[in-house]
């Protein structure tokens, strides 16, 4: 049995008047890769944020190895060990590649260690080595992507947030971005939250997964699991194994969540 | 009796001419003695006037009745020419929309029956209805049914044509057995070419005695069964309704509840018909709350689940406002309240009411789409006393009726100057009741159904020997002649301790606590009483958040231990009320998000016992271990 190392209860965040999360619980267990899905404005996002501090919580819990850490400044949950990867990669344009990564281990003090962690960034990702020197800004969206991840890395932490990391790269990119997510996962130990539109490719590395509607979640189970259920099948894979007897089908049933 | 076509003495209420003695047929509203007629003679003299809106790429959108007789006649003149006979059924499986109206008039125009399908049916009902009732055409709305058409096609060899309404997502279907709506129109128009007049022939020809409209029965116990109405039926309902609750050509109605059912066709087509006021379609079942406050009706009738949604809509809105906007809230409900006892004890007005409800519950009354309201009406299902009054307290008047497809819809109605909360109200004029063996409610009135379709056995268990019309409920009247039902006679459990038990008095009282959706009492041949209950997810969910109760999905909310003692203490409270053997010793929370789809819920979101015994019985054999 794995220890929860992130437990978030009954959290309710707000973009002013607007509850955006209506009481979101969720378990994460260490080293396991937790999925949230969820159609456009769900509130995914909005949790992620919720958690890594750039957001307050208008209520709820979130704590990290049983200590509560909501409302805390950014800065100081990156230094408890929680990173987060903003969708849209976030990166600084003018820095090169390494002052990019570099940055991401702002916050730490070891620094003969921090040379061996830029290493290891580069060993998973090798193409970030070869244009180190380069300005980040020029970089493709895929390069781009997989800095992103490796300055989250840079700061050493128990939990990446992950946020669309397969957002504007082709499918076979995100394959590959995905395949070194989960090998991060399984070499380093990194626990992580995975928020993502491509329903598929989450559900494959992840061990369990939360669906996300209208600020709630709605359904959670085990990816095995989730990846079977009509519901997911129907609104998130795409699939429809009943076709009519048309042969086509425009109109969608109704959820269920079961 | 009178003789057939002269027209008993007449009274005029509320602008239109019904009978003057209601205990005697046939009735007659402004001279005529079905409902075609009667529609006919109302497109002809309303004209251009609105008789539906719809939303069209988010406008409302007016049609008149010249609209509504001329897209009926076509529709009804296609029908005859492809064949439709005198008496013969057609169905309609569709959400509420002014064709459906078109297609209802049209075919009883003609002569024929039609008969509503549940838009939430599943594709075996659909085949069990349309092979049951005979139906030799069918309607439909759009892919989704013709979807539901086409999986059971085959077991359904008597039909000989279907319709669809819409064609989005349809341009490329071709299929010999189905026609869409604008080719049964252009067969309509070459028919009107011939100018024979058929279409008005046929409107004269049908008699008050014929079956003008089958209303399946929701099938709680057995398989449904369609309840013959005819034409007499609907025409002293529309009079002795409008005679309680009138209804006029300014009145601006919202249509949302499915039309199939008894209670929203007698309140969107019969008393429209019989009154002139306009109909508001919803976009859909889902919209209903923005369009209520978008059209803001004068007459608004819903059933008690709606009518608890608005209330917990508004508690949540004030659970969620600033402390003051709290402080102000409660100050104007309990004004409210006093307004309310000052009223049943004919005092005046007191003047806190007159105030808050300038300055607050007249906004509230406009967000909620009720600031132009005359009346509120509720029926179909049992209805908390409690809420009625809060309603009342907040300016909203709500009448409570009770009535049943095999009677068109009504039987008692509470009304202005005669009403008491916790009763569905007294007798509709020229109608009587009585209660009968077993405490069960009996009633003789002009609009008693004819039979069940195919039926005779059933119809013959209706009505007692002297002619009554079983109702199949339990109930008492009062001195003052005032209704209430007690329970469900099918219903009856016996323990094995051999006590016989009332379910639904138990479910009832349950059922009014807002956490509550639903419940079945068991017990039947069982050492003690339990219940199954479903939660109402909205109000759970609320009440889980705000005390900090985690949950992910529907299932774990249902296995909360604090949710589950939550219900306890419900259950608690209502077992104090009953005797011993009545009191439910366990209970179980359905953890499955139920939905109109299921097999276990009516359209109407009532639980059926038999699905759901047969359903969850490990959950039931669970409690008696």
């Amino acid at each position: 049995m794995k220890n929860p190392i992130l437990k978030i209860d009954n959290l309710e965040s707000y973009y002013g008047p607007i509850m955006a999360i209506r009481g979101v619980s969720l378990v994460v267990n260490e080293g396991q890769i937790v999925t949230v899905l969820g159609a456009n404005g769900a509130g995914k996002t909005t949790l992620l944020k919720t958690i890594s501090g750039i957001m307050d919580p208008e209520k709820g819990t979130i704590s990290l190895m049983g200590e509560n850490i909501q409302g805390i400044e950014p800065d100081k949950i990156v230094k408890k060990g929680i990173t987060h990867v903003p969708e849209g990669r976030e990166v600084f344009p003018i820095l090169t590649v390494e002052e990019n990564l570099k940055m991401g281990a702002f916050s730490r003090t070891d620094r003969e260690n921090i040379l061996v962690d830029l290493n290891l960034v580069y060993d998973y990702f090798p193409i970030l080595r070869s244009c180190k020197l380069q300005q980040a800004g020029t970089l493709s969206g895929g390069q781009q992507q997989m800095m992103a991840i490796g300055r989250g890395l840079m700061a050493r932490p128990k939990v990446m947030l992950l946020d669309e990391p397969s957002l504007g790269l082709s499918p076979l990119l995100t394959k590959d971005i995905f395949k070194i997510i989960k090998r991060l996962n399984v070499e380093q130990g990194v626990t992580m939250i995975l928020v993502e539109q491509n329903a598929k490719v989450a559900l494959n590395i992840a061990n369990y997964g939360y669906v996300m509607e209208l600020g709630r979640i709605v359904m959670s189970d085990e990816s095995s699991k989730l990846i079977n259920s009509k519901d997911i099948q129907e609104f998130y894979l795409g699939q429809n194994n009943e076709p009519s007897e048309r042969g086509q089908k425009r109109w969608k049933q109704k959820k269920t969540w079961r | 009796m009178v003789s057939k076509g002269k027209i008993p003495e007449q009274v005029e209420v509320a602008g239109i001419k019904i009978n003057k003695n209601l205990s005697e047929g046939p009735y007659f509203v402004d001279g005529k003695d079905t409902l075609a007629k009667l529609w006919k003679l109302r497109c002809e003299t309303s004209g251009h006037k609105v008789a539906h809106r719809e939303k069209k790429f988010g406008i409302w959108s007016s049609y008149s009745w010249d609209n509504f007789y001329k897209c009926s006649r076509l529709i009804g003149l296609a029908l005859i020419s492809m064949g439709l006979n005198r008496g013969e059924v057609v169905s309609i499986l569709s959400e509420d929309s002014k064709e459906w109206i078109y297609t209802d008039l049209a075919i009883q125009s003609v002569g024929g029956i039609s008969s509503g399908v549940y838009p939430t049916d599943s594709a075996r009902q659909l085949a069990y209805l349309v092979n049951d009732s005979d139906s030799k055409f069918l309607f439909l709305e759009n892919d989704e049914q013709l979807d539901k058409y086409l999986s059971v096609a085959d077991q359904m060899p008597k039909l000989s044509k279907v319709i669809v309404y819409e064609k989005d997502g349809l341009a490329d279907f071709n299929d010999p057995r189905v026609i869409f709506l604008d080719e049964l129109y252009e067969i309509g128009e070459m028919e009107l070419e011939k100018l024979n007049g058929s279409f008005e022939e046929s409107i004269e020809e049908g008699s008050s005695d014929d079956t003008s409209i089958l209303i399946y029965t929701s099938g709680t116990t057995g398989d449904p069964k369609g309840v013959e109405i005819t034409g007499n039926n609907i025409m002293f309902s529309i009079s002795a309704g409008g005679q309680s609750l009138p209804v006029n050509n300014m009145d601006e109605q919202l249509c949302f509840l499915p039309l199939c059912h008894i209670l929203e066709r007698l309140i969107s087509v019969f008393q429209p018909i019989g009154a002139g006021s306009v109909i508001n379609f919803a976009e859909s079942p889902e919209t209903v709350f923005d369009n209520l406050r978008e059209i803001s009706p004068t007459i608004f009738t819903a059933v008690p689940r709606v009518w608890e949604r608005l209330y917990s809509r508004v508690s949540i809105m004030i659970g969620d406002a600033t402390p003051f906007g709290r402080w102000a809230f409660n100050t104007a409900l309990s004004a409210g309240m006093k307004k309310v006892r000052a009223e049943d004890q004919n005092k005046s007005i007191p003047l806190s009411y007159l105030f808050w409800n300038l300055v607050l519950l007249r906004n509230m009354r406009r967000m909620l789409g009720m600031d132009n309201l005359r009346r509120g009406t509720t029926g179909a299902a049992p209805i908390s006393p409690e809420l009625l009054t809060w309603f009342r307290a907040i300016g909203v008047k709500i009448f409570e009726g009770y009535g049943m497809s095999e009677s068109a819809g009504i039987i008692s109605l509470n009304y202005q100057g005669n009403e008491k909360n916790g009763t569905v109200g007294s007798v509709i004029p020229g109608a009587k009741l009585r209660i009968g063996e077993n405490d069960e409610i009996q009633y003789k009135g002009g609009n008693c159904f004819k039979g069940y379709w195919r039926k005779p056995e059933k119809t013959n268990e209706t009505f007692t020997s002297d002619g009554w019309m079983r109702t199949g409920d339990i109930g008492l009247i009062d001195s003052e002649g005032f209704l209430t039902i007690t329970g469900r006679m099918k219903d009856i459990i016996i323990t094995a301790g051999g006590k016989n038990i009332t379910p639904s008095e138990i479910e009832n009282r349950l059922k009014f606590s807002p956490y509550i959706s639903d419940t079945i009492i068991i017990g039947d041949k069982r050492k003690f009483v339990s219940c199954l209950v479903m939660i109402d997810q909205e109000n759970v969910e609320k009440f889980a958040q705000d005390n900090r109760i985690s949950f992910s999905d529907f299932a774990s909310l249902c296995a909360a231990k604090e949710i589950v003692e939550l219900i306890g203490n419900i259950v608690e409270d209502v077992n104090r009320d009953f005797a011993r053997v009545e009191q439910i010793k366990k209970f179980r929370l359905i953890d499955i998000l139920l939905t109109a789809e299921d097999d276990e819920l009516t359209a109407t979101m009532k639980l059926k016992r038999g699905f759901v015994e047969e359903k969850h019985k490990t959950l039931i054999d669970e409690m008696y271990l």
